[in-house]
């Protein structure tokens, strides 16, 4: 996070993967795409079996019989098939058995799953995409990421954290909701793409301890205790935490490879970077819930050592590494005022540490006695509050208000070097936001609902906002959904591209940088087909407008973040869900899209133009044990050097086994089960042109509840 | 394309494998099956329910397989017959015994609660947070078995009396007097 003229590589550096079409990545988007048709041809099969109606032998049973059988939840809590059939967007849920039944090691891992999402990563930080756009570098600033309505992205960098650095063990997710499409309307900057909301579990689901421990390959090793419970009155709490620690491999950079004639001055080692890739962290969650109160807390503390010897740092350290730590404290209250009425207060409290060390060599060739480091010192500090007023009218309509505000206390920005030391950055801000919004929803005749909102922000940096969202549902039929959505969004500039600089070496600040708005169509159709089949399909169109890029001036040769890009990106995406009564289930999606910058007519940096994903979970050996397995296919992306990172895709295989003995629940799963070989499209500070990513790795988890 | 075999043949075998394999009840099935059983349980105002009368099932709101419940229709019940309505909302709900709200209806069921008072209807649910709403019976999944909550100021206030044998069962009950009431 640091500004340094970094040369590029020559692109001589030869591609491992091959071009050839029908091997590799191509195999398995037919694989996707075969195992879907299969599937869903199973399972439609299968839904017209049974019809054998059971309910006459089931009401013969006493109720004690009765509470002793399993059932097929298809859609175990109706009140998610409403909010995905209601909600003035397109949303996708991923629930916490999914997370244990594929596996997923971090937020990161479920995104990857998601239809239209494309996970990538520089062995530092995990950078989410978004229907084709996910520019390198960019840190999470176009998602507003919450846990339990609580935002998590930061007030420096407004990032949403994802991989190991994301505030809570995964263990301790209940469900992900993942609303698509500009929501500023209602949450105001950073809800630019969509919002991903993350309900965490409860203390009476916990009923008492956990304890989980996992070991998988490259050393890693992670460990969860975790109690929760809910007394009669409805008062509950959950408290847990976790340890992690993953030592990483070797890595092998050609791009350092002293042998390889192209090679960086700062080549060495053979290009192996030993132990560099260490990724350690500790969090806590805490949660204490009352009938109209709940109060939360996290915290995580998380050292990334970077292995890539970016922004030009020496090649080979653990001594350059990044430590994000962030903590909260959050106190929601909500309560029903009457039969129609609810008003909902919440007052947050977070503080937000970034530590970055970078070993730096001064002489060319590297020697000992030149090294020194140069160091980022962040912190934000924010208080933040929300009251939501909701009423419905006798005839259904439904109206909310509401006011937020964000005091950020602290937005403190350093940078020096050390030994001899030499400040080139301190920057300290304080700014204030606040916001009020409304939105309408009517519901027709039982078959329509228009939701209308319009939020109104301002900003102490560029004055005010506004931005509308409409959105029109229409249910011909009980299982049938057309969704028109029209919205804007916008994202803010932050401290970090406000006033980032080095003193004139070489950047400069823009603090008459405006925000970025995103203008979003989108219409989408829904269908349920008896219990076991949902299918939809949405079409959309997106143009972005003054999208804050780094540039370099003319005039004096400095970096700058100015507006400059107009972006338009459209697509398609399909998806199909189904369950057969076996208790499998099998979700298959393709979205193909296209997001170039309206001047040039250039398809963006690291953006696939096709995904294709494939997640089927079977119960094997009369259900006790259950297997997962998903696909994940990305078509070629561009890198910043005008290369491409081949197509590729990774298969995941998990096989779980709950209550193997007394209350032990084991899981191993085999991450890139084919052991592929695909790398991501570096950014701006790397010499590589691609990062690759890990080969096939392993995991091995065990929970015990008591 | 070995990767390529493999992966079908994992995918299709195992398909067809499970497919074969027992199908566990429906969600829906099991759940009217328990509000069958219920009614045993349940005592109504005689103002409401004579010796003679069919007792009436309303089953109002959106649900994934509404159909489950039709299959108690016409069945017999301590020698009364079952009848059984399928409505969209609860705005159309008058004259039920037993009353099945759906998750839709959680914007209308504070005001349908007032409503009912003394009405000698027994409400059920099958969405978190009901019965803490005012519905005497509500339906939740734990573990995958079908387990129940009761509110029982809610059933006195409606005017029905539960046996004690249904409230051992229910995995908690809401408002229960103190002893000695």
């Amino acid at each position: 996070m640091i500004n340094a003229i970094i040369k590029r590589l020559p692109s001589g550096v030869e591609d491992k993967l091959g071009t050839n079409p029908c091997r590799g990545p191509f195999r398995g988007l037919v694989i996707i795409v075969l195992a879907g048709v299969a599937f869903s041809i199973c399972a439609a099969g299968a839904m017209a079996d049974v019809a054998v109606s059971r309910s006459s032998t089931l009401t013969r049973l006493t109720l004690e019989e009765l509470m002793n059988i399993e059932v097929e939840t298809v859609y175990s809590a109706s009140k998610h098939e409403q909010k995905v059939t209601e909600a003035p967007s397109s949303v996708s849920i991923i629930t916490s058995d999914d997370i244990r039944k594929y596996g997923y090691r971090t937020l990161a891992d479920a995104l990857k799953s998601v239809r239209g999402f494309y996970v990538t990563d520089d062995r530092n930080y995990s950078y989410l995409g978004v229907r084709g756009f996910g520019r390198p570098g960019d840190y999470n600033t176009r998602v507003l990421l919450m846990v339990d309505g609580h935002a998590i992205n930061d007030n420096i960098y407004d990032s949403a954290a994802i991989g190991t650095e994301f505030n809570l063990d995964v263990d301790l997710i209940d469900r992900i909701e993942i609303s698509r499409g500009p929501s500023s309307s209602l949450y105001g900057s950073n809800a630019f793409f969509g919002i991903i909301n993350i309900v965490t579990r409860n203390g009476r689901e916990l009923d008492g301890a956990e304890l989980s421990a996992d070991a998988g390959s490259l050393g890693t090793a992670r460990g969860r205790l975790s109690y929760g419970k809910t007394s009669a009155k409805g008062v509950g709490y959950l408290v847990s935490g976790t340890v992690y620690d993953r030592k990483g491999g070797n890595l092998y950079f050609p791009e350092f490879d002293p042998s390889n004639p192209g090679a960086d001055q700062r080549a060495a080692d053979n290009g192996v970077a030993a132990g560099a890739d260490g990724d350690r962290s500790m969090s806590a969650y805490a949660k204490l819930s009352f009938p109209e109160v709940i109060l939360s807390g996290g915290y995580i503390s998380r050292r990334k050592g970077i292995p890539t010897a970016s922004y030009g740092t020496v090649f080979n350290t653990d001594d350059t590494y990044t430590m994000d730590v962030h903590g909260y404290l959050d106190v929601k209250f909500d309560h029903d005022i009457d039969s129609r009425s609810n008003i909902l207060a919440r007052l947050s409290y977070d503080e937000y540490w970034y530590y970055g060390d970078y070993l730096f060599d001064a002489a060319t060739p590297p020697a000992p006695e030149s090294l020194y480091f140069n160091k980022d010192v962040v912190y934000g500090r924010w208080f933040a509050g929300e009251l939501k007023f909701s009423h419905t009218v006798f005839s259904g309509d439904k109206i909310t208000l509401g006011a937020v505000f964000k005091d950020n206390l602290a937005q403190n920005q350093i940078n020096y070097n050390a030994s001899p030391y030499e400040e080139f950055l301190h920057d300290r801000r304080k700014s204030l936001v606040w916001a009020l919004y409304g939105q309408d929803e009517v519901t027709f005749f039982d078959r329509a609902i228009l939701n209308a909102g319009v939020r109104y922000d301002h900003y102490e940096t560029f004055g005010g906002t506004v931005n509308p969202r409409i959105g029109v549902i229409y249910k011909p039929v009980d299982k049938t959904a057309f969704k028109f959505l029209f919205g804007r969004a916008f994202r803010a500039p932050n401290s970090y591209e406000l006033y980032y600089n080095d003193g004139g070496l070489s950047s400069k600040v823009n603090p008459d940088l405006k925000p970025e708005t995103i203008d979003s169509y989108e219409a989408v159709f829904e269908q349920y087909i008896g219990t076991h089949l949902r299918g939809n399909v949405s079409v959309y169109r997106q143009n972005i407008h003054n999208l804050i890029s780094l540039q370099t001036d003319p005039m004096d040769g400095l970096l700058v973040f100015r507006n400059v890009n107009e972006i338009n990106a459209r697509g398609i995406e399909f998806e199909m869900e189904a369950s057969s009564p076996g208790g499998s289930r099998g979700v298959v999606s393709y979205a193909v899209q296209k997001a170039e910058d309206s001047q040039t007519h250039e398809i963006l940096t690291n953006s696939p133009q096709h995904l294709a994903k494939f997640n089927l979970s079977i119960p094997l050996m009369r259900e006790k044990v259950l297997a997962g397995l998903e696909e994940q296919y990305m078509s070629r992306r561009r890198t910043i050097a005008g290369n491409y990172a081949p197509a590729f895709s990774v298969m995941n295989l998990t096989v779980s086994v709950q209550k193997i003995y007394n209350g032990f629940d084991v899981s191993f799963s085999i991450y890139n089960l084919f052991d592929r070989s695909y790398g991501d499209p570096a950014s701006e500070e790397h010499v590589q042109d691609r990062i690759e990513q890990d080969g096939r790795n392993f995991r091995l988890k065990i929970s015990y509840i008591f | 394309m070995l990767s390529l075999a493999i992966t079908l043949c994992i995918v299709t075998g195992t398909m067809t494998f499970a497919l074969a394999g027992q199908a566990p009840p429906a969600e829906y099935q099991v759940k009217a099956a328990f509000v069958y059983n219920f009614l045993t349980f349940v005592e109504w105002p005689s103002r409401t329910l004579n010796e003679a009368d069919s007792l009436r099932v309303c089953i109002a709101g959106e649900f994934p397989d509404a159909a489950a419940f039709d299959e108690l229709n016409g069945q017999e019940l301590m020698g009364r017959k079952l009848t059984v309505r399928r409505m969209k909302s609860v705005e159309n709900a008058q004259g039920c015994h037993v009353l099945f709200i759906g998750s839709s209806e959680g914007g209308r069921l504070s005001r349908l609660v007032e409503s009912l008072k003394g009405s000698g209807t027994l409400t059920i649910g099958d969405t978190t947070g009901f019965a803490q709403r005012g519905v005497v019976i509500n339906l939740y999944i734990d573990q995958k078995k079908v387990r129940f909550e009761i509110n029982a100021e809610a059933a006195r206030r409606a005017g029905l009396i539960i046996s004690s044998k249904l409230l051992k069962l229910a995995g908690v009950v809401y408002g229960l007097a103190p002893a000695g009431n």
